[in-house]
């Protein structure tokens, strides 16, 4: 049986419900079954968002199975096989979907909550909520998507694309690149920048080592 | 193409829960549909205005509140033509007196009631259990899985509404209305009815004299039939097992539940999965409890699986021992996790170790992160109301609040909100407390579409008992809360369409409201000196609309339509004294904190400024710095004034 949980976490506005539509139509087009609820927060802004993609799929000539196939909205704890986090806070907030083989994308960018705007709370040191989660799994990459954007693309319209690519890359998603791209095709403009973007994506997994700790400048 | 559109039989689209019940009613021939919004369920409304062009014969409307939508829909199916209401969950409280009489008159074409529930209350302020309304209103009620069958229970729920006689309902809770996947596409009717046809029904229609009594019998022999079916209407379903140990679930549970069953290595147990939860069929329970030594029945919230049956066991004699909300918590959202954990305990299995060495470390690991809150949205008007109200009043009035995005002002920075519980709660509860408080202010908050929704009956018995509160009405011309649908006070479509606002001022006028103002919440010091002597008139009620459109809507209506001049803003860092009053006390996101040798100082993002002006108006130093630009059609720029 396919089984492949990802989970995508950031705050309202940043477009974790995109991208995980974006990972959920590449399925339909690969011919999987996908399903997965979004929590949002009440707010429209500055709430926690999440995404659920879980990809599930028969192999060849197994029989259906409700008891295998039965597959909720949420995944459970210790279920992600991937975690993209669009933000570092927010990837330590869901650590529990986590186990020692997730595979972790962090983006390197903090966005400062209202309770530490008005001196409520600190912001953690980025190491300590790195190397906390890396108590979790060793699988952690750390990139500073919207500084690549901005700086290879001179715009924060590529941070999916992007983000999509390091996933493809690093994680073992069971989905073609060709699946992907051809989604990114239909549902964005500009389809060539961000093919170069998804490329791009990849090559930073792949150049990365595995547990990579230095965050991109 | 709109994917929902596609008459492609067997196709598979990716589709949200209350997608699916928007197809569901297309593949069903629908003909009215009718919503007040409100989350989960609001798509649903988003997803027929989508469809107008390409199903014209539907009618869609966004109604004025679920009292009036619903008998919107009971006056389509009158007419027979397939109708359906939307709402979410609290929204029954407002249509349940449409909803009874609904059951007691019946229908002519079917009436479906879709509720989107909200376990866990993430985005209403209550999370009550509205299954209950079966028992008291007798309206039959489907609780779907899954995104397949949000749309096919859909249909079905027509079928039985016509078959039985009865409004049927469906639940979805937010974890289903929000649940985004694969959804298989049935065929859409070849034919669809355009008109339909009153015919007189005095004996159903009229519930007067003996009529009402014989209306209640109907209604009771028309659930009495629905029941004896149960069996042949194939909503429920057993996955068989040999274990002693038999779950009941609906819902999204049944999914939480297999998960639970499966992290735990049951593979043998029978499960009976009830698509249906009102009428339950005697022989259906008691031939799965039968021969059983426990039954666990697994639903969120309360126990409405619970309570039928085991009253419906008790009159069959079987004893079978049955758990459900002695061991699930009554309140708050299930998953998966929950529901192994308990599990786990009751039949003394162990949780599988990644996901028990999960729960404990992830709980060390977060401890002392700082908590993430909503904000009011960067340029958003009620930002600026409320720094006015909160400058003008240091916090010493009563805050009546109310519902809409203006309950954020319950949060820091603000902190200017003393209640929220239902819609109009706060004139509502202020007009009472006024007649027994004394020489304590009242401000209480109204947005547009909540004061249209049930507002001015309470806006009149203020008046009308001499209330002294000053009420603020935030006119942001959209129901921006639940997704921008459009309110009675919208003057402009998102496209420039003129539409037909109701004049509130006109409004408050004939109800006997002689003190009215409108503010520009941007313009900061006009708007406090307007709080300020909108409290010092001392009697009666005081109005102050603060009129201007919510900001995603002026953010997406610019795109569309660029206006001639653009504006920016920026402090000057020479002059800015860190006062705090814009990145603390108006709290805008976009207003960021940056450090260089000399310490900190402050900056506007440009790329997340909306160019709303309210810092500038308020900044005490005059360090905030407005540039316009005339925009020339074509590319070129050319700076026209500083101001």
């Amino acid at each position: 049986m396919i089984r492949y949980d990802i989970l995508i976490c950031g705050i309202g506005g940043q477009g974790a419900i995109s991208l995980g539509t974006i990972l959920k139509l590449a399925a339909i087009h690969e011919g999987l079954t996908v399903v997965g609820a979004e929590r949002r927060g009440g707010a429209q802004r500055e709430g926690v968002v999440t995404s659920n993609v879980r990809y599930l799929g028969l192999e060849e000539g197994e029989p259906f199975d409700e008891r295998k196939m039965a597959v909720s909205g949420l995944i459970p704890a210790a279920g992600a096989d991937m975690m993209i986090s669009m933000e570092p806070l927010e990837a330590l907030r869901h650590v529990r979907y986590l186990n020692e083989n997730s595979t972790v994308i962090i983006n390197d960018f903090p966005l400062i909550p209202v309770s530490v705007r008005i001196g409520d709370s600190s912001y953690p040191d980025r190491e300590e909520i790195y190397s906390r989660i890396r108590q979790v799994t060793r699988h952690v990459h750390i990139h500073n998507i919207e500084e690549i954007s901005k700086s290879r693309f001179n715009s924060l319209k590529q941070v999916n694309t992007l983000s999509l690519g390091i996933a493809y890359a690093v994680g073992n998603m069971p989905l073609s690149g060709e699946s992907i791209l051809a989604t990114v095709k239909d549902q964005f403009p500009d389809f060539g920048k961000n093919k170069a973007a998804f490329s791009l994506g990849i090559e930073i997994g792949n150049s990365a080592a595995e547990g990579n700790a230095a965050p991109t400048p | 193409m709109n994917p929902l559109a596609r008459n492609e039989p067997g196709k598979t689209i990716l589709a949200m829960g209350n997608d699916a019940i928007v197809r569901g009613g297309l593949e069903a021939g629908l003909g009215y549909f009718s919503t007040y919004p409100g989350t989960p369920a609001s798509e649903i409304g988003e997803g027929f205005t989508a469809l107008k062009q390409q199903f014209p014969h539907i009618h869609t409307e966004f109604s004025v509140n679920e009292h009036v939508a619903a008998h919107g829909a009971q006056g389509a199916s009158w007419a027979n033509v397939r109708s359906m209401v939307t709402m979410k969950h609290v929204g029954m409280n407002v249509a349940s007196e449409v909803l009874h009489f609904a059951a007691y008159s019946g229908v002519r074409a079917g009436f479906v009631v879709v509720v989107g529930s909200d376990p866990g209350a993430t985005s209403s302020t209550s999370e009550q259990d509205d299954r209950w309304y079966s028992l008291h209103t007798h309206l039959p009620i489907l609780e779907p899985a899954t995104i397949q069958e949000a749309k096919d229970f859909t249909i079905k729920a027509f079928e039985l509404s016509e078959k039985y006689n009865l409004p049927v309902i469906l639940n979805a809770p937010s974890k289903l209305c929000h649940n985004i996947g694969s959804l298989t596409l049935g065929s859409l009717p070849r034919e669809v009815q355009k008109k339909g046809h009153f015919e007189r029904n005095p004996t159903r229609y009229i519930n007067l004299f003996g009529g009402s009594v014989a209306n209640h019998r109907r209604a009771m022999e028309s659930i009495d039939a629905l029941e004896k079916d149960i069996p042949l209407v194939s909503l429920n379903r057993e996955a068989p097992g040999t274990g002693k140990t038999g779950f009941i679930s609906s819902s999204i549970n049944y999914l939480y539940l297999m998960e639970a069953l499966a992290l735990l290595g049951i593979v043998d147990a029978p499960v009976l999965k009830m698509g249906i939860t009102h009428p339950l069929n005697v022989k259906e329970i008691s031939g799965f409890a039968g021969g059983l030594e426990r039954i666990i029945i697994v639903e969120e919230l309360e126990g409405f699986l619970e309570y039928q049956i085991k009253q419906l066991l008790y009159d069959t004699g079987i004893r079978t021992a049955i758990k459900g909300k002695q061991i699930f918590p009554r309140y708050g959202e299930l998953d998966v996790d929950i529901i192994a954990d308990v599990l786990s305990r009751e039949l003394g299995l162990p949780l599988p170790e990644k996901m028990e060495r999960a729960l404990t470390i992830s709980e060390t690991l977060t401890t002392g992160i700082p908590p993430r809150q909503g904000a009011f949205c960067i340029g958003c008007p009620h930002r600026a109301t409320l720094y006015s109200i909160v400058k003008a009043t240091d916090r010493k009035v009563i805050f009546a609040g109310d519902i809409g995005c203006y309950t954020l002002s319950c949060l820091p920075p603000f902190r200017a909100f003393d209640w929220v519980t239902c819609m109009n709660c706060g004139v509502g509860i202020a007009q009472g407390m006024l007649q027994k408080i004394e020489g304590e202010k009242v401000i209480a908050y109204v947005g547009d579409s909540t004061f249209f929704h049930s507002g001015i009956p309470n806006v009149i018995n203020a008046v009308q008992q001499h209330a002294d509160l000053v009420l603020v009405i935030l006119d942001n011309k959209w129901v921006a809360m639940t997704g921008h649908q459009p309110s009675p006070t919208t003057d402009v479509s998102i496209h420039g369409e003129k539409m037909n606002p109701v004049d509130i001022k006109g409004l408050l006028k004939s109800i006997g409201v002689k003190y009215i103002r409108s503010i520009d919440p941007f313009n900061i010091k006009a708007s406090i000196a307007a709080v300020r002597d909108a409290l010092r008139q001392e009697e009666g009620v005081r109005v102050i609309i603060a009129e201007q459109e919510c900001a995603l809507q002026f953010a997406r209506r610019i795109k569309i339509t660029p206006p001639e001049y653009t504006v920016f803003y920026q402090i000057e860092r020479g002059r800015c004294q860190l006062c705090n009053e814009c990145y603390v006390d108006l709290g805008c996101p976009a207003i960021r904190k940056d450090f260089n040798d000399d310490g900190h100082f402050y900056y506007i993002e440009e790329t997340a400024c909306l160019r709303c002006g309210a810092c500038k108006d308020l900044c005490p130093n005059g360090a905030i710095v407005r540039t316009e630009i005339k925009l020339h059609p074509g590319t070129s720029r050319e700076t026209e004034k500083v101001s």
